[in-house]
C-alpha cells in the first residue's frame, strides 16, 4: 500500500503546513484520491500512518464529508445542484436531462461518468448550476446539460476546465468570471496545486468559442 | 443604493483584479504595512470604532470579538470561507476576484490578535477560489508580505489554505475548527469551547468570515470615518448581498443597509422575471424565516428591523420566489438541505429534520393526511422547543432549529397550499431526488 | 458548596459540578443517554434538558453540560421539560427496531424504561425506518446492532477518552451516521467489554452473553475482580447456579466501573467442564477418583511421614495467591504452626520483596493519581498486567494533565500519553537509575519533572528476567521524591492478601516481620523464623532438602520463570499435594489432588495493591465435592493431629482481625455494610507494624549461572497468555497471540534476521520495534507453545532458519 514518491513528497509538504499532524488528514485524503481515483481503504490506511491516528479515525473523518468518495465515481463526476435557488430555476429538469443522457441515475456511476445531486454549490446567481469534477458551469438548461454529458463522453478531456465548459454549455453567471483560468481538474476531486490534482488544460477552448 | 468599496477593484479591472500587480497598483498592502507598526490595543480599537459586524451570518461585532481573545499564546486566526448556505455566493466572488484584499485583511487581523499562523478554510467545492487564494498567498510570500519578518520587520506570519470536503456544517465556526484539526466537522459545545477561549488545538482563536476580513484593508486604508460614512449608522460599511431566484438580475450586489426590500428586489435586482408577482422571499439564507410582500416589502433592510420581524439577514442571501412557486416544494427543498447537512450529533436535529423532510415529501407526492400539518408543527416544536425567534438553543448549534424556519413559514403564510396538496391527494410533479 | 433549588427544594451541591450529577447525588434523577459520569459531557442526546431560571428568563438547557452555580433555580419536571423529553424519546424511537423481546438489554434498558415512563404510545412516523445488517461482530467479543444504536457516542468516547484505542468510531453523517470499525480492523481493545456495559441500549452486546439470560432471571452479588490486583469492583450475575456475567462496578477508589476484557469475560473458567470435582490420587501415570476421606488421609499420612523422617522444614508450600485472605491465613497457620515449617511463599519467583509489597500499604493509593503532577511508571507494561491501573494512569496524563514518565525496556501501552518514554537494556537498570538520580544528559528533563510533586511512582519488575533488587532501588529513590506515593505492583490476584496473611518466608500474619517475637499470632507453637522463598524451595526440592511440596493454586511449571528448575524440583520431591481447581501441568504430577472452590463460590476478603481489603462473595456452589481451601487445610491439619480448629471463613476473618495486627478491626461486617469500596489496612488509628527495608534475598533470574547469550532478555507478560484461567475461559482462550520475539530493527538487520529468529534454539516469529533497546530481545512469557526461557537473563539470538 505504498504511494508514489511524488505523493509521499506532497504529503510531507502538506504535513509541514500544519502545527499538528492530524490537521493534514483532509488534504491527504485528497492526495489519496488522486493516487487511486477514489478513496480506498489502503488510501485511508496510508493517511492514518502519515498522521498518527487509527484508520478508523481516518474513515470516521472521511465519511463525514461528501467529497471523499469511497466508491469509484467515474472519471467525471457531475454534481448537479438541486438546492433551493437552482430548484426554483429548474434544476430538477436539468438533473433529469443529465441522468437521461448519461443513462445513470443520480447517486450512481459507470466507468466514465458519475452523477449526483448536490446541495448549494455557491452559484445561485447563475442557477441552475452544476460542477464537473468540482469545476463550475452556470446557467444550464436541460439541453445544454445533455450536450455537456455527450461532450464528456466523446471529447474525454484529460483536464476539466470550467471556462471551457462554461463557454460551451453555460449561460448566465453569478458574476463576471473575468480572465480565463488555465488550470483544471484531473479527476473527481478538487483541482488544487498542493494536492497535485490541478493541471493546465492545454487544449481548452477560448471562452466564447463554441464547438 | 449600490456603492463600491469591496467591489471597486473588481468592477474596474474585470480581468485581473485578482493579481498581485493589480492589487499593488491600486494601493494594495499599504494598510497592512501601516498596521504592523501599531499595537494590538490600537488595532482592536480601530475595528471596534469602525463598527464592522461579522458577515458570516451571526452579525457579531468584529472588534468586540477580537477583544475577547484569551491571553494564552499561540493564538490562531481562521478565515471562514466555507460559504455553503443556500443562496449565498458572495465570498466566492471575493475569493476569486480579489483574494489579495483578504490576504491583506489577514495580515491586519493577525497582527491585531498576535497571531503567527492563520488558516483560510475554503469549502471543497470552491477549488477555483482556493487556487486564486493559494496563488495570492504564494505571491505575498514572494513579496515578503507573509513568512518570516513580514514587510522587513520582525513579525512572522504563515498562512495555510485548507480545503473543506463537502459539509455545510463546517461553516459553523467550532465545527470548522474540528474539521481543520482533521476530525469530523461536528460543532463543539459552547460553553466551554468558545473559539476565542479554546479554539483551534484548544488555543485562543479568532474566526472571521471572508467578507469581514476583506473589509479590513478598507477600514485601515481609507480610515474609520470614511468607512462609517459609507453606510447605515448602525450597520456600518457596505454589505455584499447575494440575490437569486426569480429576479431579473440575480447576482451579488454591494449595498448599504437601510434601503428597503422593495428597493433591493425591484430596484437593484431588476424585479421579478417575466413580470410575475412576488410571492415571498428568504431574507437571509436558508435558515431565515420567509418574508412576504404584504408585510415586509417596505421595511428597511437592517439587522435590527429584520430581527424584530422574526427573521434575520444572516449571510446576506436573498432568495426570491414568484407567484408560480409551489411553496410546499420550496419548503421541502430547504428542509432537505438541513436534513442532509445535519452533523447528526443532536437527536432532535438528526432525526427531526429528516422526519420533517419525509413528511413534506409525502405531502408533495400525494400522501398527505389531515393531521400532517399539526404533525409538522409538533415535530418542529420538538426540534426548536417553543418555536420562538430567535430559537431557543436546544441543540448544540443553531442548525437544528434553523431547519424549522421553512416549515413554520410555510404553515404560517401558505397553510392553504399545504391543505391543497393534502386535499388533492394526487401527486404534483416534483422532480428531483428524494433523500 | 453552593445552594441550588431543584424542583422547589434547596440542596447543597459542590460548586462547578455538572447539574445532572449534582441533581442525581442530591436525589433527583434526570434522564440521560449520552452522559456518563466517567466521561466528558457531549450534550448529544438532548434527553437531559431541564429549565434553568436565569437573568434572561427561563432557559431550556442540557443539564449534562451545565455547571451549577450558587442560587441556580432548576425545574426538571416542568411541562416544557417533559414535552422536550417526550420529543427526544419519540425521535430516538423513530428508527429503533423495538425488538426488545429478543434484545439482551431488554429489562435493563434505559431507552425501554424511559419509553415506558415518558414515551409516546404509538409511532407517528409512517415512513420506513433505517435498516442495517443485523448484528455484526466488531471484535472477538462484541457484536454491534446498528439499528438499535441511538448514537450517544458513549462507546466512541470510551475508546478515545478512556482506553485510548480509537478503533470504534462514528461513520458517515447526520441521519446516516452509524457506529462502526474500519474494514478488517476490529475493535481489538483490551477494554471492549466496557462499551457493552455502558451502551444505553442493546446495540453493543457481548458474544459471551448473547441470549444467555434475561435480566429478570439473574441473581447478582457484589464482589471483586479475581484476576487483577487493582481490586476492581464487580457485580457477578448468575442464573441457575451458573455465573453468566461480570459487570464493572464504579468503585471510586479503584476501577471507576471499568474492567479489562480478560476479567470481564474470563469467568467462564468457573463453569469449565475441566473443573476438578472429586479428589484424585495418583495411580500409575494418571489419577483415580477417591473419596475426601481417602485423599486427606493419604495426604496427612504422607506429610507426617516426611516430617517424621526429615523434619518439618522438609515440607514446603507454594501458592495461595488465588484464594481469599481467609484461605491464606489458614495456609500460613497450617505451615508455620501445624507443620512447623517456615518454607512457604505465595509468590512464584516472579514477585517483589515481601516488605516492599506489604509495608508501603496505606502510603500510596490509586486515587493519588487524581492529584498527581508527575507519574513515574517503572514497572511491567501496565496495559498488559494491570489494565485498570493503566486506565487510571492514562486518565491522569490525558484528562488531568499529569506529566507521565515510563521507564521500561520498550515503549509501553502508555507511550502515546507519556511525556517521557525512557527505555533501557534489561540489566542496565541500576546504571539508568543512577543517571536519573543525577539528572545527567538527556535525563535532565525527566529528573526535573520528578521534582514536581505530588509524584506517584508505580514500581515493579519490568519483566521476569529482571533483577527484583532494581525495583527496591527504584522504590528507595521514588520515596524521596516530593509528596511521593509509591505503588509497588505485582500481577497475581491476591498476592498482597496472601503475603499480608503470612504466606511468605519472612512475614507472619498481619505484616509482622518473621524472626522476631511471635506472641501476637495466637499459635500455640510455631516456627516463626525466616524460611525459603519459592526459588529457595524449588532449589531445595531439586537437591533433596525439601521432600514434600504443597501446591495451593500454583502451577510452578508454567508460572515460575525458570521452568527447568520447577521441573527438576517436582521430579525430585517425594510428595506433591495439590489444592487446585484444575489439573494443570504441575498438579498432574501431584500424588494427591484436592478439588478447590473458586471465586464466586466462596466468601471472604482479598487485598489489592494499595493494601485495600475488600469483600468477595459467593453466588454459585462449586462443582461436585470441591471445598474451600481453608476447609481442606483445616481438615488436613486435624488428620495430622495438629488441628487448627477453624469453623468457617467468617470465624477465620475474626481471627485475622484479632491476630493479624495490620488488619485490626477489619471485619466482614464493616466491609459488607459500611465500607463497600473496601478499607486500606491498617485502618486509621491502627499502626502499620512493618517498616520498609529493601529485600536482598530475591535473586535475579539467571543470577546463578553465567550470562549465556549476547542478548539481554526481556520477558514480559501479555494480558492474554496461557495461564490456566485464561485457557479455561472459552471466550478469551484464543486471544493469546502466541510466542514471538521482538528485536530492535538495527539488531535484526545486523544479524540478518528476517521473518523468524532462533532464541536459544527456539524458532519464533520476528517482530521489529524501534523502541526496544538495542541488544535486547523481548519474548512474551507463557504464551501457547512458547519456549521456556525464564532461566537466564541473557540468550542467544540467531537468524531463523529458512527465513
Ligand atoms: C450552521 C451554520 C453555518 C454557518 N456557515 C457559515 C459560513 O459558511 N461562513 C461563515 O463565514 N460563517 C458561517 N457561520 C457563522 C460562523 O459560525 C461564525 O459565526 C462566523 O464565521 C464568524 O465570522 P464573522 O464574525 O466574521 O461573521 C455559520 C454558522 C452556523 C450556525
Ligand atoms: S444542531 Fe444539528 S448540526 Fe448542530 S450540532 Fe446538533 S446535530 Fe449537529
Ligand atoms: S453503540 Fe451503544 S454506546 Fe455506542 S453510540 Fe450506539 S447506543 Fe451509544
Ligand atoms: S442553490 Fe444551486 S448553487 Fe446555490
Ligand atoms: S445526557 Fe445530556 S444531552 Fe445526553
Amino acid at each position: 500500500m505504498s504511494w508514489s514518491e511524488e505523493s509521499l513528497q506532497r504529503a510531507d509538504d502538506i504535513l509541514a503546513r500544519y502545527p499538528e499532524k492530524r490537521s493534514a488528514v483532509m488534504p491527504l485524503l485528497y492526495v489519496a484520491m488522486r493516487e487511486d481515483g477514489y478513496l480506498t481503504d489502503d488510501g485511508m490506511r496510508q493517511v492514518a500512518e502519515l498522521t498518527g491516528v487509527t484508520p478508523a479515525q481516518v474513515q470516521s473523518t472521511a465519511s463525514f464529508y461528501n467529497m471523499y468518495k469511497r466508491e469509484p465515481v467515474g472519471k467525471y463526476l457531475v454534481s448537479m445542484c438541486t438546492s433551493i435557488s437552482c430548484f426554483l430555476m429548474g434544476a430538477d429538469d436539468v438533473l433529469h436531462a443529465i441522468e437521461d443522457e448519461a443513462g445513470i441515475p443520480a447517486g450512481e456511476a459507470d466507468d466514465e461518468i458519475g452523477v449526483e445531486h448536490a446541495e448549494c454549490i455557491g452559484a445561485c446567481g447563475g442557477a441552475p448550476a452544476c460542477l464537473v469534477n468540482y469545476e463550475l458551469i452556470e446557467g444550464l438548461t436541460p439541453d445544454k446539460a445533455k450536450e455537456l454529458v455527450a461532450w464528456l463522453r466523446s471529447a474525454k478531456p484529460d483536464v476539466i476546465n470550467a471556462d471551457e465548459m462554461q463557454a460551451l454549455f453555460g449561460g448566465k453567471t453569478s458574476f463576471d468570471w473575468g480572465i480565463r483560468e488555465e488550470r483544471g481538474a484531473v479527476g473527481p476531486f478538487p483541482a488544487f496545486g498542493p494536492f497535485g490534482t490541478a493541471d493546465v488544460n492545454t487544449d481548452a477552448l477560448e471562452p466564447g468559442r463554441s464547438t | 443604493m449600490i456603492v463600491e468599496a469591496l467591489t471597486r477593484r473588481m468592477n474596474a479591472h474585470p480581468t485581473d483584479s485578482h493579481t498581485m500587480e493589480r492589487y499593488l497598483e491600486t494601493g494594495g498592502y499599504e494598510a497592512a504595512r501601516g498596521a504592523i507598526t501599531k499595537t494590538r490595543d490600537e488595532l482592536v480599537e480601530t475595528v471596534k470604532e469602525s463598527g464592522v459586524i461579522g458577515r458570516g451570518g451571526a452579525g457579531f461585532p468584529a472588534g468586540l470579538k477580537w477583544s475577547f481573545l484569551a491571553p494564552a499564546r499561540p493564538a490562531y486566526l481562521v478565515v471562514n470561507g466555507d460559504e455553503s448556505e443556500p443562496g449565498t455566493f458572495k465570498d466566492r466572488q471575493l475569493l476569486e476576484r480579489d483574494p489579495h484584499a483578504m490576504v491583506e485583511g489577514i495580515i491586519i487581523a493577525a497582527v491585531a490578535n498576535e497571531v503567527h499562523h492563520a488558516f483560510v478554510y475554503i469549502r471543497g467545492e470552491y477549488p477555483k477560489p482556493a487556487r486564486r487564494v493559494q496563488q495570492a498567498v504564494a505571491d505575498a510570500y514572494a513579496k515578503g508580505f507573509l513568512g518570516k519578518g513580514i514587510f522587513g520587520g520582525d513579525y512572522d506570519l504563515d498562512v495555510t489554505v485548507h480545503l473543506g470536503a463537502g459539509a455545510y456544517i463546517c461553516g459553523e465556526e467550532t465545527a470548522l475548527l474540528n474539521s481543520l484539526e482533521g476530525r469530523r466537522g461536528e460543532p463543539r459545545l459552547k460553553p466551554p469551547y468558545f473559539p476565542a477561549a479554546k479554539g483551534l488545538y484548544m488555543a485562543p482563536t479568532i474566526v472571521n468570515n471572508v467578507e469581514t476580513i476583506s473589509n479590513l484593508p478598507y477600514i485601515f486604508g481609507e480610515g474609520v470615518d470614511w468607512y462609517k460614512g459609507l453606510g447605515h449608522e448602525v450597520d456600518t460599511g457596505t454589505f455584499l448581498m447575494s440575490i437569486s431566484g426569480h429576479v431579473n438580475k440575480p447576482g451579488n450586489y454591494e449595498v448599504v443597509h437601510g434601503i428597503t426590500w422593495r428597493e433591493l428586489i425591484y430596484g437593484v435586482a431588476g424585479g421579478i422575471r417575466d413580470g410575475k408577482e412576488l410571492k415571498a422571499w428568504v431574507p437571509g439564507g436558508a435558515s431565515a424565516p420567509w418574508f412576504v410582500p404584504e408585510e415586509h416589502l417596505d421595511l428597511p433592510i437592517t439587522k435590527d428591523e429584520t430581527g424584530k420581524q422574526g427573521s434575520m439577514l444572516g449571510s446576506g442571501a436573498v432568495i426570491v420566489m414568484d407567484e408560480d412557486t409551489d411553496m410546499v416544494a420550496a419548503a421541502e427543498r430547504l428542509v432537505r438541505f438541513f436534513a442532509e447537512e445535519s452533523c447528526g450529533q443532536c437527536t432532535p436535529c438528526r432525526e427531526g429534520t429528516t422526519w420533517l423532510d419525509l413528511i413534506l415529501q409525502r405531502v408533495l407526492h400525494g400522501g398527505g393526511r389531515e393531521q400532517d400539518i399539526d404533525l409538522l408543527m409538533d415535530v418542529s416544536d420538538n426540534i426548536s422547543v417553543g418555536l420562538g425567534w430567535p430559537p431557543k438553543q436546544t441543540t448544540i448549534c443553531p442548525l437544528g432549529p434553523s431547519a424549522v424556519s421553512a416549515t413554520l413559514s410555510l404553515v404560517k403564510h401558505f397553510r392553504h397550499e399545504v391543505e391543497e396538496h393534502i386535499g388533492r391527494g394526487t401527486p404534483v410533479t416534483i422532480s428531483g431526488v428524494s433523500s | 458548596m453552593v445552594t441550588i433549588t431543584i424542583d422547589g427544594t434547596e440542596v447543597q451541591v459542590p460548586a462547578g459540578e455538572l447539574l445532572i450529577k449534582a441533581a442525581e447525588d442530591s436525589g433527583t434523577y434526570i434522564p440521560r443517554f449520552c452522559w456518563h459520569r466517567r466521561m466528558n459531557p457531549v450534550g448529544m442526546c438532548r434527553m437531559c434538558l431541564v429549565e434553568v431560571e436565569g437573568p434572561r428568563g427561563i432557559m431550556l438547557t442540557p443539564s449534562c453540560t451545565m455547571p451549577v452555580n450558587d442560587g441556580m433555580v432548576v425545574h426538571t419536571k416542568s411541562p416544557t421539560v417533559e414535552k422536550a423529553q417526550e420529543g427526544v424519546l419519540e425521535f430516538l424511537l423513530l428508527n429503533h427496531p423495538l425488538d426488545c423481546p429478543v434484545c439482551d438489554k431488554g429489562g435493563e434498558c434505559p431507552l425501554q424504561d424511559q419509553t415506558l415512563s415518558h414515551g409516546p404510545g404509538e409511532s407517528r412516523m409512517v415512513e420506513e425506518k433505517r435498516h442495517y445488517e443485523k448484528p455484526i461482530p466488531i471484535s472477538d467479543l462484541v457484536l454491534l446492532d446498528r439499528e438499535r444504536c441511538i448514537l450517544c457516542a458513549r462507546c466512541v468516547r470510551f475508546s478515545e477518552e478512556i482506553s485510548g484505542d480509537p478503533l470504534i468510531e462514528f461513520m458517515d453523517r447526520g441521519n446516516a451516521a452509524e457506529v462502526n470499525t474500519f474494514p478488517d480492523e476490529p475493535f481489538a481493545s483490551y477494554f471492549s467489554g466496557n462499551t457493552v456495559q455502558i451502551c444505553p441500549v442493546g446495540a453493543l452486546t457481548a458474544s459471551a452473553y448473547r441470549f444467555r439470560a434475561r435480566p429478570w432471571d439473574l441473581r447478582e452479588v457484589a464482589s471483586v475482580n479475581p484476576l487483577t490486583t487493582t481490586g476492581d469492583g464487580v457485580t457477578v450475575q448468575a442464573s441457575q447456579n451458573e455465573v453468566l456475567r461480570f459487570l464493572g462496578v464504579d468503585n471510586d477508589a479503584t476501577n471507576h466501573g471499568w474492567l479489562d476484557d480478560r476479567s470481564r469475560f474470563g469467568f467462564e473458567w468457573i463453569a469449565s467442564p475441566d473443573r476438578l470435582a472429586t479428589p484424585l490420587a495418583k495411580s500409575g501415570d494418571g489419577h483415580t477418583e477417591v473419596s475426601w476421606g481417602e485423599a486427606l488421609g493419604a495426604a496427612a499420612e504422607n506429610l507426617s511421614a516426611v516430617i517424621e523422617a526429615h523434619g518439618p522444614g522438609a515440607v514446603a508450600a507454594i501458592g495461595g495467591a488465588r484464594g481469599t485472605n481467609e484461605d491464606a491465613y489458614a495456609l500460613a497457620s497450617f505451615m508455620r504452626s501445624s507443620v512447623g515449617s517456615p518454607n512457604l511463599d505465595a509468590r512464584l519467583d516472579d514477585g517483589l520483596g515481601t516488605h516492599l509489597l506489604s509495608s508501603l500499604a496505606g502510603k500510596g493509593e490509586i486515587g493519588d493519581l487524581e492529584t498527581a503532577r508527575t507519574v513515574l511508571v517503572w514497572a511491567a507494561d501496565l496495559k498488559e498486567e494491570h489494565p485498570v491501573l493503566y486506565l487510571r494512569v492514562r486518565r491522569a496524563a490525558q484528562e488531568l494533565g499529569a506529566t507521565l514518565i515510563t521507564v521500561h525496556p520498550t515503549a509501553t501501552g502508555l507511550a502515546d500519553r507519556a511525556t517521557h518514554t525512557v527505555t533501557y537494556r534489561p540489566g542496565e537498570g541500576h546504571d539508568l537509575l543512577d543517571r536519573l538520580r543525577a539528572g545527567s544528559g538527556d535525563l535532565a528533563d525527566v529528573r526535573a519533572a520528578l521534582d514536581e510533586g505530588p509524584v506517584v511512582a508505580i514500581v515493579g519488575r519490568t519483566g521476569l528476567a529482571e533483577d527484583p533488587a532494581l525495583a527496591e532501588a527504584v522504590t528507595a529513590f521514588a520515596r524521596d521524591l516530593p509528596q511521593a506515593s509509591v505503588l509497588p505492583v505485582v500481577r497475581r490476584a491476591n498476592t498482597y492478601g496472601a503475603i499480608d496473611m503470612g504466606v511468605a518466608p519472612d512475614l507472619l500474619p498481619g505484616r509482622v516481620a518473621a524472626g522476631g517475637d511471635a506472641g501476637h499470632t495466637g499459635w500455640e507453637k510455631a516456627d516463626t523464623s525466616v524460611g525459603l522463598d519459592t526459588r529457595g524451595i524449588l532449589e531445595a526440592a531439586a537437591d533433596g532438602r525439601v521432600k514434600a511440596l504443597l501446591l495451593v493454586g500454583a502451577d510452578p511449571l508454567r508460572d515460575v520463570p525458570d521452568a527447568d528448575l520447577a521441573a527438576r524440583a517436582l521430579d525430585a520431591v517425594d510428595v506433591v499435594i495439590s489444592i487446585d481447581c484444575f489439573l494443570t501441568d504441575s498438579t498432574a504430577k501431584a500424588d494427591i489432588v484436592l478439588p478447590a472452590l473458586g471465586f464466586t463460590e466462596k466468601e471472604g476478603t482479598v487485598t489489592n495493591l494499595e493494601g485495600r481489603v475488600m469483600k468477595v462473595n459467593r453466588i454459585v456452589s462449586g462443582p461436585g465435592q470441591a471445598r474451600a481451601d481453608w476447609s481442606i487445610i483445616d481438615d488436613l491439619a486435624a488428620r495430622m493431629g495438629r488441628p487448627l480448629g477453624f469453623e468457617s471463613a467468617e470465624a477465620i476473618s475474626l481471627a485475622i482481625a484479632e491476630h493479624a495486627p495490620a488488619y485490626g478491626g477489619i471485619t466482614w461486617f464493616l466491609l459488607d455494610w459500611k465500607e463497600r469500596d473496601g478499607v486500606v489496612a491498617p485502618r486509621d488509628g491502627v499502626e502499620q507494624p512493618l517498616q520498609y527495608i529493601p529485600t536482598t534475598s530475591l535473586r535475579a533470574v539467571g543470577s546463578g549461572g553465567a550470562k549465556r547469550g549476547g542478548f539481554a532478555l526481556h520477558l514480559g507478560r501479555l494480558l492474554y497468555d496461557d495461564a490456566v484461567l485464561t485457557r479455561q475461559g472459552a471466550s478469551i482462550a484464543d486471544l493469546a497471540p502466541g510466542a514471538y520475539a521482538v528485536l530492535n530493527p538495527t539488531d535484526a538487520d545486523r544479524i540478518g534476521a528476517n521473518g523468524h529468529v532462533e532464541v536459544d534454539g527456539h524458532r519464533l516469529p520476528l517482530r521489529r520495534d524501534a523502541s526496544l533497546a538495542e541488544g535486547t530481545v523481548a519474548v512474551p512469557f507463557n504464551q501457547p507453545d512458547g519456549p521456556p526461557l525464564g532461566g537466564s537473563s541473557h540468550v542467544d539470538v540467531a537468524p531463523g532458519a529458512g527465513a
